[in-house]
């Protein structure tokens, strides 16, 4: 009986989350359900990967990427970057779409909420190269949007947002019920 | 009973328990969710990140090429790889545009790893924001509307 129960916990242990923790540098967020995970994996599109529907470049960071784990061929979702403002980590994996590169960062698995197998990357190590910071986008921001300097974060200049604040108000219900908000909030 | 190495050897090699699936037909209602926050619990609770509290938050993440989830009204999060054919998904107009509404939508779901992967063929209706969470958690983050909208 021993040995069954034995033989059952080794034929499940591939279903169990594995601590990919060894070597990690990366710094704690203080989240809910993060736990360090430094691995290899090859950069890749999920649109290709799961229904053939392949983009240059992984599209060239206007889709999202994946990470396919080179240890257990599980693919994760980077969802986050190292920057805390409200950004993606796409710029920074993207150009190495198709390549094995070496990341640093944090898992989530809460399970109870869906988050399983999600990434949050700090830190890219191309094959042979140097680790570099996963904190482009503010800079690719930048670039994207001259005349955009000013007091304050990203996303309190950006067009975009402030188009559809324009249009619809910060919560998104129209002009009146922003200014009985306001009025109660402040 | 006794099981041989051989055959230990090949349940040993089955693969994780999640694996990947072929793409199924789906049409669902959901709402368009800023997936880190709502995963991550970094502005707190899940029931906080969602609708008009998080509105404006989920432009920033949006604009800033955090993924877009559907979420089901059983708490089901499909995360979105096109929406309304639409495939630029890492910060693209569309999704933008639909932040935090609550669309039905038709396409093509696909299981790997334990998430669930929408590929959004079409919109089929957009209810605009009918989740109203203002009223119970004000704004998320607090800083979310600036002192100067006020004046």
């Amino acid at each position: 009986m021993i040995r069954l129960a034995l033989i059952a916990a080794l034929v499940a242990a591939p279903a169990l989350a594995q601590d990919f923790s060894e070597g990690s540098e990366a710094r704690e967020w203080g989240l809910f359900a993060e736990q360090k995970a430094r691995f290899t994996a090859t950069v890749s599109d999920p649109l290709c990967e799961l229904a053939g529907d392949c983009a240059p470049d992984c599209g060239a960071g206007a889709r999202q990427v994946v990470l396919v784990r080179e240890a257990d061929d599980v693919m994760l979702f980077p969802m986050k970057n190292a920057q805390t403002s409200f950004n993606g980590p796409v710029a920074d994996l993207a150009p190495f779409c198709g390549q094995t590169v070496e990341v640093d960062g944090l898992v989530l698995d809460d399970p109870e909420i869906g988050a399983i197998n999600v990434y949050l990357v700090q830190r890219i190590r191309p094959e042979g190269g140097e680790w570099q910071r996963a904190n482009t986008w503010t800079d690719n921001w930048a670039e994207k949007n001259p005349g955009r300097d000013g007091p304050g974060p990203w996303f309190r200049r950006d067009p975009r947002v402030l188009e559809r604040i324009e249009s619809e108000g910060y919560l998104g219900l129209g002009e009146e019920a922003d200014k009985a908000f306001i009025a109660d909030w402040f | 009973m006794r099981l041989t190495l051989p055959l230990l050897a090949l349940l040993l090699s089955a693969p994780p328990s999640f694996a990947a699936t072929e793409g199924e037909r789906l049409q669902v209602t959901g709402e368009v969710i800023d997936t880190w926050c709502y995963f991550s619990g970094v502005m707190g609770g899940p029931e906080a990140v969602v609708g008009s509290a998080h509105h404006t938050c989920a432009l920033w993440c949006s604009a800033g090429g955090i993924p877009v989830g559907l979420l089901t009204s059983d708490g089901t999060v499909y995360m979105v790889l096109k929406m309304d054919g639409d495939d630029q998904t890492a910060g693209g107009d569309t999704n933008l545009r639909i932040a935090a509404h609550t669309i039905e939508a038709d396409g093509i779901v696909y299981r790997r790893d334990g998430l669930n992967y929408l590929i959004v063929e079409e919109i089929i209706a957009d209810q605009d924001i009918i989740n109203q969470t203002h009223d119970d958690f004000g704004v998320i983050p607090g800083f979310a509307i600036p002192k100067s909208a006020a004046e």
